[in-house]
């Protein structure tokens, strides 16, 4: 008969049969086998594995942040002992602190010591957003009253870790996304599945958008400027402005870089010294007066006046299409330490 | 309104002396075609054809627009189609329609990139690419049809507006010229297309269908004009079927929709599909993406949705070409339809990165867009494969802005994003490309 393949089980205290809120204060302990719904779990995999140590703790033992390196070592020890294939945690449905434990060993199992590892959760729980993003959690119900739903997932789940298989979208497995996504081919194509959809909402069935909203950040309005005849305005664009021939490469799309050029010199910006690059309109008019993107023509003429403080002797340029927010935001943060450091206390950005 | 659609199912295409369709074979005479295609030569140098076939091991670059072969036997603009562009711009969608189903007539020409002809940062093609087998094969309809290629030399010195005209003329009349060889032939099958027999106890629903057109190499045309000024419109699925909307969009390749999908638009198709099965087909609400300003937008959108409403439309289906200004529009449609009390389903291309994890997925979104299909995303990196041969020319034709960067096009080449691959953007769904989430 073939090897079985091996677990290691983690529960807290009160699943363990140690005691309720009054032992969340008790130390690992390691039982041999199975205990609390290891049991539930591992009767899935018939002969193909089995749960070599279940380990306990009290919740707030865990949680309390001065035990967790002694736990740590004793974690890595025991895998160290019994090289384990796959390492469970939970169900923690609701619990916080439960599920705080549970996400935090396993993500130190897989992280620190390489071995597969899954939870499983409800997905308000307050550790899925600390720890969903490299982790495994099947997604569970509230409370307790699903375990029986659960075990099952749980156990294939594991299992399927266990075989050293690959593990499919969260839809199809049952863990709670991730946010990795990547291109697949679907069994329907795009024109089936927008109907379908459609459908489903007219019909008032419950839809599951492909594409989660995730929240913009919100940039609130800097003061208004108390003495602009004693500020330092710059010129940033997002058209796409650059020296002819384009000397940094800059994308002219899904930008990453931008560029910051020299205008000291400069009284106005000579068209056919610079050109716009940009991939996302025509560029006709800028490329034939580049002023009307970057009007440092006006803010010449305001200097002179005393209007303004300055005018800050570079211009910061990028393109803006198609760049994710990610990479806008570095583009943004940058530039303003740049601007920041030169003193600039203004800044008028033209888009396109 | 009501139409036949006669498709005759191409299953091999050959050079021969005369032009005739038989037993699904579609025999060329190569000179004839030729002469067809010279006779729009104003601009064009000469042309030069390739057919390339499903499964082949090979790479056709430089694609601007792809056709489908169609011709209108019965009914008004009888002999050609794509009114307006070829024939008079009178309304369509009646009468008999003959198909080459599983052949399309594709583009494939390097465009001059010096100032007259591509004078701006968007307005000059970009190097789109179809590979007919390996990881890319499905990311385009045209790794499944018949290709025949038309491989352009250009003559120096004329505009783009020259260039442009030149080459969809030549284009349309290869592929009328191609499906007349059906008339007067027994097709493999019909289908009849009409929204009539409403059944009062399904949701009706409309698709909002959003187009580029910025200019000069972005146009999308409607019975032979741009829509760039176009106040939304409403059309019949059937217009759009016998070619009454163009693609004129070489800008960027994997966000554009070819003339072969507005005229086998797969989100169309399905809904037609389910007409009087489970919805009601109410119509195709028709209008140009890429509003210039937000006032634009929401001028455009909410008249959308209130084209929809005329419709007594319960739900629409939102769709666009383009990039992320696009997506501005129709993200604006979608929440001006859920006030109104409709519901709304979109579907796009996404971003996220390499792992998808940074950031929004998606350039704007609204609270209502709770029901989106993903197309896939555009931001992940791609190993194309060598191939035994390339069509349209011996080098990619990439990075412009950056001076250029010309690697052989037989050769193997790595890309950060999807976006040099035809029709990677999925947005008119025919693909089954997705993001898949982990």
């Amino acid at each position: 008969m073939a090897v079985k393949l091996k677990a290691i089980y983690y529960i807290n205290q009160f699943y363990a049969g140690i005691g309720g809120e009054e032992r969340a204060d008790a130390g690992l302990t390691m039982f041999d086998g199975v205990r609390g719904p290891a049991i539930g779990v591992a009767k899935f995999w018939k002969d193909e594995m089995e749960v070599v140590k279940t380990i306990a703790c009290g919740d707030n033992f865990v949680n309390t942040e001065s035990n967790f390196p002694e736990i740590a070592s004793a974690i890595r020890e025991l895998v160290d002992q019994v090289k384990p294939d796959v390492f469970i945690a939970g169900p923690a449905f609701n619990a916080g602190r439960y599920g705080v434990a549970c996400a935090r060993v396993c993500d130190y199992v897989r992280h620190e010591l390489d071995v597969s590892s899954v939870t499983a959760m409800h997905h308000e729980n307050p550790a899925v957003s600390m720890y969903v993003k490299n982790n495994l959690i099947v997604a569970t119900p509230e409370t307790a009253a699903g375990m029986s739903k659960i075990l099952p997932r749980l156990a294939a789940l594991a299992l399927k870790l266990a075989r050293g298989e690959k593990v499919g979208p969260a839809a199809v497995e049952g863990y709670i996304p991730t946010g990795h996504r990547y291109n697949e081919l679907h069994e329907k194509t795009g024109a089936q599945r927008v109907v379908e959809m459609l459908l489903a909402k007219l019909g008032g069935q419950p839809v599951a958008t492909e594409i989660p909203i995730r929240t913009f950040e919100s940039a609130p309005a800097a003061p208004p400027i108390a003495d602009l005849g004693s500020t330092l305005v710059a010129l940033v664009t997002t058209g796409g402005l650059v020296p002819k021939g384009n000397p940094d490469g800059l994308r002219q799309a899904f930008s990453t870089t931008y560029g910051s050029y020299s205008i000291e010199q400069l009284e106005f910006i000579p068209s056919g010294d610079y050109e716009s690059i940009h991939g996302g309109y025509d560029t006709t008019i800028v490329n034939d007066d580049p002023n009307r993107l970057a009007p440092l023509d006006q803010l010449r003429s305001l200097a002179a006046l005393g209007k303004i403080g300055g005018v800050w002797s570079r211009l910061l340029t990028t393109c803006g299409i198609g760049t994710n927010v990610v990479n806008g935001v570095s583009i943004g943060q940058r530039m303003a330490v740049e601007l920041k450091s030169a003193g600039v206390g203004a800044v008028i950005l033209t888009s396109t | 309104m009501r139409l036949t659609r006669q498709y005759f199912c191409v299953r091999d295409v050959v050079w021969s002396t005369s032009t005739e369709f038989a037993d699904g074979v579609l025999y060329v005479d190569r000179d004839e075609l030729k002469r067809v295609a010279d006779s729009a030569a104003q601009g064009i140098a000469q042309v030069d054809f390739d057919i390339v076939a499903p499964g082949e091991n090979a790479r056709i670059v430089h694609v601007l627009d792809t056709v489908q072969p169609m011709v209108k036997v019965e009914g008004a603009g009888i002999g050609t189609a794509y009114p307006g562009c070829m024939g008079d711009p009178e309304t369509t969608g009646e009468g008999v329609t003959n198909v080459l189903e599983g052949l399309a007539v594709m583009e494939s020409a390097p465009l001059p990139w010096e100032s007259a002809a591509a004078s701006s940062g968007l307005l000059y093609p970009r190097d789109a690419i179809v590979d007919m087998v390996g990881p890319i094969a499905e990311f385009s309809p045209f790794s499944h049809t018949f290709n025949l290629v038309i491989c352009y030399s250009l003559v120096e010195g004329k505009s783009s507006a020259e260039y442009d005209r030149a080459i969809r003329t030549c284009a349309l009349r290869v592929s009328d010229y191609l499906a007349r060889a059906t008339v007067g032939k027994v097709p493999d099958r019909s289908e009849e297309f009409t929204t009539d027999n409403v059944n009062p106890d399904l949701p009706s629903v409309v698709l909002v269908w959003q187009c580029q057109s910025q200019g000069v190499y972005a146009s999308t045309f409607l019975y032979g004009h741009p829509i760039d000024n176009l106040v939304p419109t409403l059309l019949h699925p059937n217009e759009m079927l016998d070619g009454c909307i163009v693609s004129g969009n070489y800008v960027w390749p994997a966000f554009k929709v070819p003339t072969y999908l507005h005229v086998n638009h797969p989100i169309l198709l399905e809904l037609y599909k389910r007409h009087g099965v489970d919805l009601n087909f109410g119509g195709v609400v028709f209008s140009r993406s890429h509003n210039p300003t937000h006032w634009h937008k929401q001028r455009s959108s909410s008249f959308c949705v209130k084209l929809a409403r005329c419709l007594d439309a319960d739900g629409l289906v939102m769709a666009w070409e383009g990039g992320g200004n696009a997506a501005v529009d129709g993200m604006l449609t979608i929440r001006y339809a859920e006030r109104m009390g409709m519901r709304a389903a979109g579907i796009t291309f996404e971003f996220g990165g390499p792992d998808g994890t940074e950031g929004d997925l998606l350039v704007d979104s609204v609270p209502e867009a709770n029901a989106i299909v993903s197309g896939g995303s555009i931001e992940k990196s791609l190993v194309l494969p060598d191939v035994a041969r390339a069509i349209g020319g011996d080098c990619f034709r990439l990075n412009k802005e950056s001076g250029g960067w010309f690697p052989p096009a037989n050769r193997s080449i790595a890309f950060d994003t999807t976006t040099h691959i035809y029709c990677s953007g999925n947005q008119a769904g025919h693909s089954r490309l997705h993001a898949a989430a982990y």
